[in-house]
Formats: C-alpha cells, structure tokens, sequence
C-alpha cells in the first residue's frame, strides 16, 4: 500500500507540471499570441477560418459563401448541438487554445461564454456597429453584453412565441380560441371536460418558461456592472408559476416529458390540443403528429390583460467570433454575410428552417407562403408579429447551464405533486447564487 | 503430461508458487508489462493527477463579466463537496443500488454460465449470442428503447406500465436496476463462462465416477473454482455501480423523477457542464475515494477467505 | 434417465425465459427499424407494419452524401486496430501479474485498479489538454491511442492466466531452453485462447460504442465513428424530427459488426482447451 501510494504521489508531480504548463499560459484567456481587440483586416493573403456550428445542410450555405469569396474562405465543422457535447468542446478547446475562428452560440449561452473570457467583442468591427438598424431590437439586445459597446455576437435567428391550437377540436366543441390566459385557463377546464388535456406543461424545457415569465414582464437576471442579480422569483415570474402551478394541481394539463414518442404521441393522438412554442415548433409538430395534418392553425400567443400585445421567444442562437481568432475581422465579414444576406437567410430559411432575426429578414419570400399542415395558413405572418412583440431588456444569467438544470429538478418534483414551481424556482435561485459564488462572479445574496 | 489430478487441486497449489529461479524469467517481466503501463501512464494517470491537481485550485475574478484567475484554494472544493447533500444522498442511493441489484445479476450470470456449461442446453450459441447482444445495443438508442418500453401509453407491456408508474419516484431506481441488469447479465455470463471453459473435463470425470449429479458438480467444483472470476466481476460491478452515468441520463429524458443529481457521476458530469472543472475533479476524487474504499474492502475481505 | 430429461427441460426453459427477456428489446429495435415516422408511434410496438426495412436503410445510406456508411467505415477502422493491440498489451500484462513474481508487483495491480476507479468525466478535459499540446486533437490517433488501453481487460487476463496456463507447463518450457517471450507466444496463448477471445470481444465493443472519447476529441464529421454520429443526429431530433427513425435503423446496422464479430468468434469457445494440448 506504501509503495503505491508513492507511485501514484510520482503520477502527480508529473501532472503538476503538466498543468504548471497549462495554467502559465494565461489560464482562461486562451493563448499569449492572441490579436488587440481592434478590429482591422488582415495583411495578405487568403484567409481560412474554421467555423463550428451544428445547423442542418450549412455546408450549402457556406459554399455559396466560399464561391464568392476566394480570399476568405470558410470550413464547417458539424457536431452535436451546444448542450449535446459541443460547448462543452468550446470550453475545452478555449483553454487549450485551439478554438475555431467562429461558432454558433445561443442567446442564453452568451454570457457563460463570455464570462469565460471566451468572445471577441465584434463592437470593435465598425462593420458590424453599422450592420445593428438591419436587426430587430431585441435580438440585437440579446447579443449585447455588459454595456453598448459590448456585442458578442451577430443574431442568426429567433423563436418568437405563438400558440399552436388545434382548430377543429376547438370548434367542435365550441370552445373559443383563447385570447388571454383567463380565457385559456377557462378553455383547459372545458378542454379537460372534453376528454383532453389543454396542453402538456413541459417539466425540462425551462427556457419555454422563461419565455412565459419573458412574456409577461419577469426579468431574471440583472448586471450593473459591479454584480449579478438573480430574480428567478420576481412578481412577474411569481405570477407565471402561480398560473401554471395551478393547472398542474388541477390536473388540467398533461405532464408527459418533452421530446420523446410518448410525447409525440400525445399530439398525434389528439390528447394534447395546444402547444405554446416557438416559430421552429411548426416543424415539430408536423414531423411528431402527422395523422393531425391540416387540424391545427396558429394565434397569437395568450395575453395577460386584453388588448396587450407581448410576446415570449424561445431559443434562437448566434454566430460569434472566439476570442482566440486571428482574423477576426475577416470572420466578422461572414458572419454578417450568413447572418444578414437575403441569400444566405433564404438558404437557412429553406435548409434548416432558421427564423431570421433581421427585420428584412421577417418578409423573405419563402415565410408569405401558406404551410400545408396547416391548413394553408399564412402561419410565419403570426411569428413576424410575435417577433416585434418582444421585450428587449430581457438578460441571461452565466451558468444557465446549471440554473435549467435545477430549476428542471424542482420542476419535476412539483409535477410529480412534490412542491410547487414557485418553490423550484426559489430553490434554483439559491443554486445560481451559489454556483456563481464558486465561480467568483459576484453576485447580490 | 499434465497431471491429471492436480488441476483438481490447483488453487491451493498455485498459490505457493516458488520463487522464479534466478534472473531469467524475472528479466522479460518488463516486456510484457511495460507497453501496456506506459499507455496507461500517458492516457489514465496523467490525466488523473491533472484532475486531482486542479481540484485543489479556485478561481478568483474582477468584474462581472471580469477574466478569471486560477489560485491556489487547498480544500476549498472538497469543503464544498462533503457540505453537498443531494451529493451524498445519491451515494447512499447507488449503495442501496448495488447491494440489491449487483448480487441479482451476478447470481443469474453465474447461473446461466453454468447452464451453458452443464451440456443440459441444446443451441448453446444461440444462447451465447442472445446473451450478448443487449451489451453491444449502442447507447444512444436506449433512451428511445427504454422511454418506449416504460411509457404508460405506447409500451407493448402496457398492462404493466399503465397500472404501475414505473417511472415515479419510489420505483425509477428499480426500474433503472432492470435495465443496467439486462445490459450486464450477458457480459459477465460471458466472464464467468469463459473461466468454466479452462476447468480441463478431467477434472468432472473423477466427480462423475463418483455418481456425482449436475448440480452437485456445479456447487462443489465449477464455483470453487471460478471464484476468481466471480471475485472480479463483483469488483467491475461495484465499480460500475458507484460510476454509474449512462443509465440515469437516460432515464432523466423521460422520468421526472431522476434529477441531475441523481447519481454522484451525474454530479459530476453536470458540474463540469457548467463548466466548473475545478469542483467537478474534486467530486470525482472523493467518488473514486468512496469507490476505492469499497472495492478494496471487497477484496480483502475475499482474499481473506482465500478465494484468489 | 428422467432425472436427465427433467434437468434438461428445466434447463431449456430457463433459457427460454431469459432469451425472451434479452431480446424483446432487441425485437422492438428490429419492428421499429422496418417502420416509418408516422407508423412508429402509432402501431404497436413488438409487430411489423408496413415492412420498409430496405427504404428505411436506402433513406440512411444518402442522407448527408451517404455519411454513414463513412463513419461505419471509420468505427471499423478506429475498432479493429485498438480492439486487437489493446487486448495483445492487456493480455500481456495480466499474464505478467498471474505469472511472475516481481517487485511492485502489488503496486502495479492497486494502480491499475486505482486508474479507473475515477470517472472518465473528469478525465475528458485532461486528455484533450495532452492531446492539444502535440496539436493532435481532431486526428485519428486522438481516438485511436487512449482506446487502447483496457485495464479490465489486464484484470480478466490475469485471472484466466492463473486458471489457464499451469505453473508447471511454464517450468517445462523453462527448461527445454524456450525463452519467456516465445513461450507466451507459443505455448500460453494457445491455452488461453477462449479467454483472450473474450476480453477482445469485450473491448471490441467497448471501443465500438464509445462515444464520449470522440466528442471531445474530433470536430470533423468526417472522422466521426458511427455511435458518435448517430448520437449527433439524435441531439438534433428535435429540429429535425426525421432523424430520430435515422438513428433507430442506424443503431440496428450498428451491432450488426459486433454480430458478426461475435458469430465468428464463438467457435473459439470450447471447453477442453485447457486440458494440455501442448506437449
């Protein structure tokens, strides 16, 4: 036993040197050799960048780019998407120092990454301080870090909130389609009385809830420069939970987890008559439920006084530049180009069924056709509404990671009848609070 | 050659083996073992060593979106780790874990085994391959496989899992134990066969003479003498059951009732998502400790009992 | 004579039970690989539909230029190699520590043991860091390398060594003038085949469905093995709904190799092999 515990002590000085190596070279904030954060062209020569990024069919896209720009030509490299492994990756290779030029970044990501020292500040690229009128504003706010001058990324595309309903159920029974959340909670128990349930109320998908407290005027995170504020209970939020809590403990809502068969299942089968989602649900609810084709339309999503007219986004990402770059500039000129180009957004539009985040962006060709599944209804004139309708100041926090995690452990426990959501979120509070202690960001108690 | 009674006999022999005589066979010990330890060194150790090393270490940060600085904090991680309830109620929860489900499916694995080796079964390689196969099924797919087959509404066993929520908290681990069970079963029949195969049949033709029947020669001769391998596997499962990651990630996409939280490698693999490496080796130090601690205490005690 | 057929019944119907219990699962992949999207959820489980097993592996094979029969290519490559040299070096150093006497003998097995007593989460970042120092992540190596090493494989070696090759037979190849190398190769090997087969069969697998050494280290899907890919698909299920019957028939074609590589290797599991046929 002696003699191994003297062999494993000799492994770690090997490996203490080992990190000795790593840490020296400037800890978190990539290699010494990294370029001023001006933003200029690079001298000579033809440029490579790599880009990573997990968009279906972006190989297409990106070789329109490439055909165009022989000077500055980009190389894709697909993988999982971010929570599946790839930012993980970016972390990993941040501290390695071998990080791609560009990457694909959702909003909620953002501020993890740059809390990490990870992202370069594209405000110093005049072009893209000029690119900011293309966009709708509150995308550009989600991409806007720390003060104005701060913009971490260039917003790809956006998930403004709707509700998807089933029309035919709805009408055979002669239930109105809910235009506030009094109505829609007075429709669920017409709903249940029908012998369906009016939604499923998602226990993992915390960022749909976050567009639901987004919608109605909860703020959760809050940076003044000096420290965090996490609010993950603030009256708006409170209300929201209150609200759904209430249906779950009236048993008016399914609570089937999201995203698997059974799921699926409970809108094919006509269980679930409603789904409050995102422009990119369209597809998900064409691909999961297609005995219902042509049964469901799309409105606005519930207010919560008549008359508002407020709505919720749910995901939507970025393509931001890493710090580690060493043209930045040159990556900066695509980015614009995939991002802001009638071409490049009919193409991911088309390919990947992106939602842009340009406000021209809103009127391409493809999203004024009506969509079959339903019922050949203008449905993206809905979504480009919704898209004008959302708050802009609302903040990400830097370990959503671990602020969904737990705030999805308390969620399971209130629908499983242990707990309420209100009592999740104050727990994912206290968590947040405590991760960003132990990650030295400072934060008010 | 060979002695045909000694093999009988051959645990209690083997074990005061004589000292090599002189250098030679000693000198090629370092062919053999060096290539395989060097890899390891590289590919385990070192990376080990650089975990543990970072788990001592804390960052320090100015601003609020301000650069970090890695520092040198001591046990500052590790106070954190033994303050973490859930963390320690998750180790409580795989102990209860192992000790029901390790000993069910190393029993029906030791059974099986002996069964194919009895010469009682016909189609013994169907057998064989039947084992197998729910070990090579490759993850990724066992998420929609076992949601299927555990949903209340889609499952072929609905009658089963429509009366019992074999997902709801008071149920989920067990239900976790059957599927880690089907998984495993055939993996370490495979083990435990592979050692009956080395019993030479001289060995059962002295038992045999003796009027002795199929289960008197398993119990007697084929376990005695495939405790080693029973002895390993039981420390593989221990180990596997303290690390155990794949199976509750799986069930978390569609079980509310398995949190992130759940097992103490599940901790693990959610800190670092955070990322916060540094905390994540630090509880990864103390699984590894806590496992160690197990699986030596495994050993000595079956050592003890002469049983390698 | 009735106690025999009485056994033997017994015995059958145990395996019976247990094969039904193995393998619904392993059906339920089957039906729903012959199955569309719509028929997946919608009829039952364990019968067939409409069969479309072969349109089903047609749509696999061209989605994304035919990617998959690439990273099938790729996963053979990764496999064979590391599975073979992996249980050579795993194989070698058991025997060492069944057969011989030496000092840190004990040191070596506490720290073989010890290496993998820590989770392999914690030791992604570490091995990613190594890899990137020599500019090598994103490499075949990067994959190929660290899938060599097998500790569990030392440990199953050691143990079939002890039971396998006698002391004695060592002693006689000692003295007849055969070098400690030559008689592995020769003579211990031979014995322990049925064993061997096992551990490589094992790590074959292992390293067939490892998934998370590839995440960390590759970036083009190019090198991407097959478990690697299919786990990329399914984390897009939810964009692209159409995957998740890509990543079902995907799956099936994935153990189809570990099929055939067990099928072909079984033979090598008879008993009596130990019973001294080197003379």
């Amino acid at each position: 036993m002696r003699t191994t515990l003297r062999a494993l002590s000799a492994t770690l000085v090997c490996a203490l040197s080992l990190t000795a190596c790593s840490s020296g070279s400037g800890g978190d904030a990539g290699p010494a050799a990294g370029p001023a954060s001006a933003c200029a062209p690079s001298s000579a020569g033809p440029v490579t960048l790599t880009f990573t990024t997990w968009i279906p069919k972006i190989e297409e896209v990106v070789a329109a780019w490439n055909a165009k720009n022989p000077n500055i030509q980009v190389k894709v490299q697909t993988g999982p998407n971010g929570n599946g492994g790839t930012y993980q990756n970016f972390f990993n290779q941040l501290k390695a120092g071998n990080a791609p030029d560009l990457g694909q970044i959702e909003y909620d990501a953002l501020p993890g990454f740059r809390v990490q020292d990870g992202l370069f500040n594209l405000g110093a690229c005049d072009i893209v301080a000029k690119a900011k009128d293309q966009f709708i504003p509150w995308t550009w706010g989600q991409v806007t870090l720390g003060d104005a001058s701060g913009v971490y990324g260039v917003p790809q595309d956006s998930g403004p909130m709707a509700l998807f309903y089933r029309a035919d159920l709805f009408e055979k029974n002669g239930i109105p389609v809910p235009k506030t959340w009094d109505e829609y909670a007075a429709a669920a128990e017409k709903v249940r009385a029908a012998g369906g349930y009016i939604t499923n109320f998602s226990q993992s998908d915390i960022n749909q809830f976050a567009g639901f407290a987004w919608q109605a005027g909860g703020r959760w995170f809050s940076n003044d420069g000096q420290q965090w504020t996490v609010n993950l209970t603030d009256d708006k939020t409170k209300k929201v939970a209150d609200y759904w809590q209430n249906l779950i403990s009236k048993k008016l809502v399914s609570t089937v987890p999201p995203w698997t068969t059974e799921w699926d299942n409970a809108y094919n089968s006509g269980q679930a008559w409603t789904w409050i989602s995102a422009v990119w649900g369209a597809n998900s609810i064409a691909s999961g439920a297609p005995k219902t084709t042509g049964k469901w339309r799309v409105a606005e999503m519930p207010q919560w006084s008549a008359g508002e007219k407020s709505a919720g986004n749910w995901g939507g990402s970025s393509t931001a530049v890493f710090k580690s770059s060493k043209h930045p500039y040159e990556a900066a000129q695509f980015a614009l180009w995939l991002n802001t180009s009638e071409e490049a957004l009919g193409l991911l539009n088309e390919k990947a069924n992106l939602y842009p985040a340009t406000t021209a962006g809103t009127s391409l060709p493809a999203l004024a056709k009506g969509v079959a599944f339903y019922g050949d209804q203008k449905i993206y004139e809905t979504f480009a509404t919704a898209a004008t309708q959302v708050a802009p100041d609302f903040t990400w926090g830097p370990t959503m990671t671990a602020t969904y995690t737990n705030a999805s452990d308390g969620f399971k426990a209130a629908v499983s009848g242990k707990g309420t959501l209100t009592d999740a979120l104050t727990a994912a509070q206290a968590s947040t609070i405590k991760t960003l202690k132990s990650q030295a960001i400072p934060v008010k108690e | 050659m060979i002695d045909t009674i000694a093999p009988a006999a051959a645990p209690v022999t083997r074990k005061a083996a004589r000292p090599p005589r002189g250098g030679g066979p000693g000198r090629s010990v370092p062919f053999f073992v060096v290539p395989f330890g060097v890899l390891f060194l590289l590919f385990y150790l070192l990376p080990i060593g650089y975990a543990i090393v970072q788990s001592l270490y804390v960052v320090r940060r100015t601003g609020t979106f301000g650069p970090a600085t890695e520092v040198f904090g001591g046990l500052t991680q590790y106070r954190q780790v033994f303050a973490d309830g859930p963390f320690w109620q998750s180790v409580l929860r795989v102990f209860a874990f192992g000790v029901v489900q390790v000993p069910i499916m190393l029993g029906l694995a030791l059974v099986l085994a002996l069964l194919l080796d009895s010469g009682l079964v016909t189609g013994k390689r169907f057998f064989r391959l039947a084992f197998f196969v729910p070990y090579a099924i490759p993850g990724v797919v066992a998420a929609i496989m076992w949601g299927f087959l555990y949903s209340p509404s889609l499952s072929p066993l609905k009658p089963v899992t429509s009366a019992v929520d074999l997902l709801s908290a008071d149920l989920v681990l067990w239900s976790m134990a059957n599927v880690v069970t089907w998984v495993y079963v055939g993996y370490n029949m495979l083990i435990i066969y592979s050692a009956l195969l080395a019993i030479p049949a001289e060995v059962y033709e002295a038992a045999r003479l003796d009027g002795a029947g199929q289960f008197r020669i398993a119990w007697s001769i084929k376990i005695p003498l495939v405790m080693p391998a029973l002895v390993l596997t039981t420390v593989f499962s221990i180990i596997g059951t303290l690390q155990l990651l794949a199976e509750p990630q799986v069930f978390r996409s569609f079980s509310s009732a398995v949190t992130s939280t759940y097992t103490p490698n599940l901790t693990v693999y959610s800190t670092s998502s955070i990322p916060n490496f540094h905390l994540a080796a630090a509880f990864s130090v103390v699984l590894a400790l806590t496992t160690f601690v197990l699986s030596f205490a495994f050993l000595r005690v079956t050592q003890r009992r002469g049983a390698l | 004579m009735r106690e025999n057929l009485l056994s033997r019944t017994a015995a059958m119907l145990v395996m019976a039970v247990c094969t039904v219990y193995f393998l619904v699962p392993v059906w339920w992949l089957f039906v729903g690989a012959t199955k569309s999207s719509e028929q997946f959820t919608g009829t039952g489980a364990l019968w067939f539909a409409d069969f479309r097993l072969f349109d089903n592996i047609g749509d696999l094979l061209a989605y994304r230029d035919g990617v998959f029969l690439r990273w099938m290519a790729n996963s053979l490559a990764y496999t064979c190699g590391a599975a073979l040299l992996g249980t050579l070096l795993a194989a070698m150093c058991g025997y060492a520590l069944a057969k011989y006497r030496f000092r840190g003998r004990e040191v070596l097995f506490n720290v073989v043991l010890s290496g993998v007593l820590v989770p392999a989460t914690a030791l992604a970042l570490p091995l990613f860091l190594m890899f990137s120092k020599i500019d090598a992540t994103n490499t075949f190596w990067a994959v190929f390398l660290p899938s060599l090493v097998n500790p569990f494989g030392v440990y199953l070696a050691r143990v079939y060594a002890s039971s396998s090759v006698p002391d004695e037979l060592l002693e006689a190849a000692r003295i007849d003038g055969s070098g400690e190398v030559r008689t592995f190769f020769k003579v211990s090997t031979k014995l322990m085949f049925p064993a061997l087969v096992t551990i490589f069969l094992f790590h074959f697998v292992a390293v067939w469905n490892n998934f998370l050494l590839p995440l960390i280290m590759l970036s083009n899907e190019r090198l991407f093995p097959v478990t690697l890919g299919l786990f990329t698909w399914n984390t897009q299920v939810n964009q692209l709904p159409q995957l998740r019957g890509l990543v079902i028939v995907g799956s099936l074609l994935s153990i189809t190799p570990l099929v055939v590589a067990f099928l072909l290797l079984q033979r090598f599991w008879r008993s009596g092999l130990g019973a001294g046929a080197v003379k």
